[in-house]
């Protein structure tokens, strides 16, 4: 037998497609987005899809709703009650944080003046270094007038002490000058920038090799470049402002990588839980084999999380040191979450008893449903033919809902003579059947849950119209 | 008015606002103690807190770049100077400052001018100053709080700002009411109120326009009642204070005999355990039972560990395995606890002791009291402590008695070797001539109200005769919430246009310490429908309540115990 969601032109279109101009839009956002723009003038249209969209999230969060508090009755229910009344009962709504007062801004205008001085100032050194770097002669009395003539020096005339140590200069302690600012010292006040570290800051060797031909090059020469305290600190605290921005061992990498799974994988153990609560409660939105899927994927999860946390603790560190203390408890910390929550997680439940389930599920409903009817009857018997209309109608709408509820596949008997592939709707519920099918496949049962509520909406508006038709 | 939420909720604010990433916590001693109350080590593991380091105490060198940084701290001004040092020469990668209360702005220009690297991200004061003990119940652990009967600076200094952080944290703007004549409760309530008017934009929420009053901040000093903390206790949380100390949650069991190596030390959280939050305030009877219970549950599946024989028991098993370990923890955990209770129990004789505790706390029956006090007291059995207490509490009561015999117990006691200089100064520190309100009933016929009250509860039948005392505080709490007028008791500062209606939150504070049977008081007005939370400079049980009060009376000239000047030793 046809498909009767086959369209005449035996092209199969899928996805939000617009009833207007169809084309496929992807998403319900897209698709309203596209109707508003370019089907402005039918605006109706665009209304009743609106209502369509609003109508099916309501209700699907009403269901959602419902399981949610019945999760929460079955925690009441379940949770040992030791005595009543223990614990404080002081509720009036949700405890907010507390006060707190912000000074970051306050520190912040202290702090970037400062900085930028700071800042401005090495930013200087590190030009002059740049200079002074740049053709710097070999011979010692030529590079002294080379360093003079990029950085003007202090007259160490008038200066008869060393203003760093206030020990007298002499003969034997001789005035030296900073390379860099051009003031005196005397020579054990001396510092030296290594040649490696200043070649680094003026971005002149851009390889490693530049810096270990230079560094080479240093040695033969002397220690560096003589620098002041002053100087050396400035450029020591930029160079490690530079590193610690950039710092990024390789424990940093594997952590990121653990937290992104966990990320990821944080909707699916509730979901999973609520999966199978489902299945208990003999739905049949999800079957056995998504329950399984979807617990694989936590267990592979939780086996990664647990090698890369492995892989953290066999990073090489210094015995005793506290980046040791920081592995162990990185990885401490990794097997709680995995005990805790991945392997917490309830077991599979047996096919068979979730035939059991469904079955009775399903000759409840259809009692309720013949009861109904019953009911029906009566009552339209005592009223008598006046309320004919009434009934009848109320009885399809009975039944359109009861096989909503029961199974999809008894669905395909009902329209397989009347539905006609042009109507919009079966488009949709095809369109929604394939996705579901997509959502499985890739283990995102949240949207699952979405499109078979969604599905089974769209089915009992076709199943009433179907009816009203007929009836017709 | 929950203070454990309180402070949870500032400390999930400091772990979010850092966003995600490998964390290490730099704090004090006292806010080590503050966060360990609210939350256990995994706790902190979880929201990605991975080392813990204390600001002073001797650090290590060892740069950690790549981590950040969570200073939780007290704006002291040793701590404000060992955070500037820190940022100087920094260790990891950025700072998020937390100051636990207000903090001068030249403070925060110290650390702006000390942080040359740009490290710090955030600076903020958040007010979880306080230890959380209880959802009710708070303190500062100021072991003593008095020297001469007068505050000591610091331990006053410390209190007004755990308050001030109480109400920022609970977000209250209180009318404040002291006891009135007590000049330390004076000084504590002006002090707050000093400190509500000068930050007046903090204390900026909620207005109280519409028919409800504002809530009450009640300042009341130990003195008043020094019954409360003498009396042994029959509820849990009160007797593991009572008879093994309870330090911020942590209970010291390593002099007890045949200890094993996990059990020297236990935490009694309420937060984690549930066992122990649900049985706070159930009274040792009751426990008893419930461990059994407990125990029988524990035994089952430990037998069905046991009785695992196919696959898929072992599946069950293991699938139950958190919950089981959990439980096996928390079983012998108390199991341990209410065992090392109960042998103390029958070796002090103290079921005997306590009823006639309860008995001359309840009840004015001077010459039969005595002469059991006197055998007791006399009793080789009865260890010396709890004679020295129930001296104590007999001297309280019949201090003023004609036939009072202090002198002839206290005699007893020195030959016993106890410490019998604590009963005068005892009577120094809160003596009648300290105390007000009414302690011991003593019936006035002018205040036909409380006679007929009185004349009722001796009637009824006493339900519990080791439970019978309620503290002073029970009834003052139920005044304030009648709607009693408080002015002529409890002074208030700064204006204040009288309210119709009574209070509905009140935040009670003990000057010198409050009790573990207060807190049940206080509990069980929450579960009446009232909005109480107490908190005191520590929390008493008697060996504490001794402490502080021999500390109190330091330098103290004996005015009322003239008498007992013999006892008095000069320490």
């Amino acid at each position: 037998m046809a498909n009767p969601f086959d369209s005449d032109d035996s092209q199969i279109l899928e996805g939000f497609l617009c009833p207007l101009c169809r084309e496929d839009l992807k998403t319900p956002e897209k698709l309203t987005i596209h109707v508003e723009k370019v089907h402005a003038e039918e605006q109706d249209v665009v209304k009743s899809l609106k209502d369509i969209f609003s109508i099916a999230k309501k209700k699907i969060k009403l269901n959602f709703d419902e399981t949610v508090d019945l999760a929460k009755a079955f925690d009441t229910t379940l949770k040992p009650n030791y005595s009543g009344g223990q614990i404080d009962v002081i509720t009036d709504g949700e405890q907010t944080v507390g006060v707190d007062c912000d000074h970051f801004s306050y520190l912040n205008a202290i702090r970037t003046p400062r900085l930028e001085r700071y800042a401005s100032e090495t930013n200087k050194l590190i030009i002059r270094i740049d200079k002074l770097l740049k053709e710097r002669p070999t011979d010692p009395v030529q590079r002294k007038l080379h360093d003079q003539k990029t950085v003007p020096w202090l007259d160490g005339s008038s200066v008869k002490l060393c203003p760093n140590c206030a020990k007298s200069f002499n003969f034997t302690r001789r005035q030296h000058h900073c390379r860099l600012c051009g003031t005196i010292m005397c020579k054990d006040c001396s510092l030296f920038l290594k040649y490696e570290f200043a070649l680094q800051l003026a971005n002149l060797a851009q390889t490693t090799e530049d810096i270990s031909k230079a560094s080479e090059e240093g040695k033969q020469k002397d220690e560096g470049i003589r620098v002041c305290d002053h100087c050396l600190r400035l450029l020591e605290t930029r160079k490690e402002m530079q590193d610690s921005r950039t710092c990024r061992p390789p424990i940093t990498l594997y952590y990121d990588r653990i937290k992104e799974i966990e990320k990821e994988i944080a909707p699916d153990i509730p979901m999973y839980s609520k999966i199978i609560k489902s299945l208990y409660d003999g739905d049949t939105i999800f079957t056995l084999a998504d329950a399984s899927a979807l617990r694989g994927k936590i267990g592979h999860a939780a086996e990664k999380i647990d090698s890369l946390s492995k892989a953290i603790l066999s990073l090489p560190c210094p015995q005793g040191s506290r980046e040791e203390a920081l592995k162990k408890a990185v990885r401490l910390a990794c097997i709680k979450m995995i005990k805790e929550e991945m392997l917490s997680i309830p077991s599979l439940p047996d096919e068979q008893e979730i035939k059991k389930i469904r079955d009775r599920r399903r000759m409840e409903t259809e009692q309720r449903i013949e009861r109904e009817r019953r009911l029906a009857l009566e009552a339209h018997e005592r009223y008598g033919l006046g309320a004919t209309n009434s009934t009848t109608m109320s009885n399809a709408e009975n039944a359109a809902f009861g096989s909503a509820m029961t199974t999809l596949d008894n669905w395909s008997a009902y329209q397989s003579s009347t539905a006609t592939s042009s109507d919009p709707l079966v488009e949709q519920i095809n369109i929604i059947k394939g996705y579901i099918k997509q959502a499985r496949q890739d283990l995102r049962f949240e949207e699952v849950a979405t499109l078979e509520m969604n599905l089974r909406e769209l089915q009992g508006e076709f199943y009433r119209r179907h009816q009203e038709t007929k009836q017709a | 008015m929950n203070v454990i939420t309180a402070i949870k909720l500032y400390i999930e604010k400091m772990t979010n606002e850092s966003g995600p990433g490998l964390k290490i916590i730099l704090m004090d001693k006292e806010t080590t103690s503050i966060i360990s109350m609210a939350f256990s080590q995994s706790d902190m593991l979880q929201r990605e807190v991975y080392l813990f380091e204390r600001i002073d105490s001797a650090r290590s060198n060892e740069r950690l770049k790549h981590l950040k940084c969570i200073v939780f701290i007290r704006p002291t001004k040793m701590n404000v100077s060992l955070l500037a040092d820190e940022l100087r020469s920094p260790k990891y990668g950025a700072y998020y400052i937390y100051f636990s209360n207000i903090i001068p702005r030249t403070d925060i220009k110290l650390l702006a001018e000390s942080d040359e690297s740009e490290s710090v991200r955030e600076v903020k004061e958040v007010y979880a100053d306080f230890l959380c003990v209880n959802p009710n119940l708070f303190s500062f652990n100021i072991p003593y709080c008095m020297q001469s009967l007068k505050w000591i600076p610091e331990a006053l200094m410390r209190s007004a700002q755990g308050l001030t952080s109480i109400l920022l944290s609970l977000k209250i703007h209180p009318v404040i009411r002291y006891r009135a004549g007590s000049v330390v409760a004076e000084t504590l309530a002006k002090q707050v109120y000093d400190v509500i008017s000068k930050e007046s934009s903090l204390f900026d929420f909620r207005s109280h326009d519409n028919g409800v009053p504002p809530p009450l901040l009640l300042i009341l000093d130990r003195r008043d009642d020094p019954i409360t903390p003498l009396l042994h206790q029959w509820t849990y949380q009160a007797m593991v204070h009572e008879l093994l100390t309870i330090n911020n949650n942590r209970v010291d069991l390593s002099k007890v005999s045949g200890i094993s190596k996990d059990l020297k030390e236990v935490v009694l959280s309420g937060d984690q355990d549930e066992f122990y939050s649900g049985n706070l305030y159930s009274n040792f009877g009751e426990i008893g039972s419930r461990i059994k219970s407990m125990m029988d549950e524990y035994q089952k599946k430990a037998k069905d560990q046991r009785k695992v024989e196919s696959i898929s028991d072992m599946k069950n098993f293991v699938e139950t395995y958190p919950q089981f370990k959990k439980m096996s923890g928390t079983v012998s955990k108390h199991v341990r606890v209410i065992g090392e209770l109960s042998d103390q129990t029958a070796q002090r004789n103290l079921l005997n002791i306590s009823e006639l505790e309860q008995d001359i706390a309840c009840r004015a029956d001077h010459s039969a009291q005595l002469q059991r006090v006197k055998k007791l007291v006399a009793d080789e059995k009865t260890a010396v402590k709890d004679a020295l207490k129930l001296v104590a509490i007999y001297a309280l009561r019949y201090e003023r008695h004609a036939n009072c015999d202090i002198m002839g117990l206290l005699q007893t006691i020195e030959k016993r070797g106890g410490k019998a200089s604590f009963v005068p100064k005892l009577i120094e520190y809160a003596g009648q001539h300290a105390r007000q309100g009414e302690l011991f009933s003593t019936v006035r016929i002018t205040d036909a109200v409380k006679f007929t009250r009185n004349l009722i509860k001796g009637l009824k039948e006493i339900e519990n005769v080791f439970t019978q005392h309620t503290c002073l505080l029970k009834e003052t709490l139920e005044e304030v919430f009648k709607g009693r007028d408080l002015d002529p008791m409890y002074q208030v500062v700064g204006s204040y246009v009288p309210f119709r209606r009574p209070h509905q939150e009140v935040v009670v504070f003990m000057i010198g310490g409050a009790t573990y049977e207060e807190a049940l008081a206080v509990h069980q007005l929450n579960v009446s429908g009232y909005r109480v939370i107490l908190g005191g400079t520590t929390i008493h049980n008697s060996d504490s309540f001794i402490n502080e009060v021999a500390h109190a009376t330091i330098g103290v000239q004996p005015k009322h115990t003239k008498s007992l000047q013999q006892f008095y030793s000069p320490d």
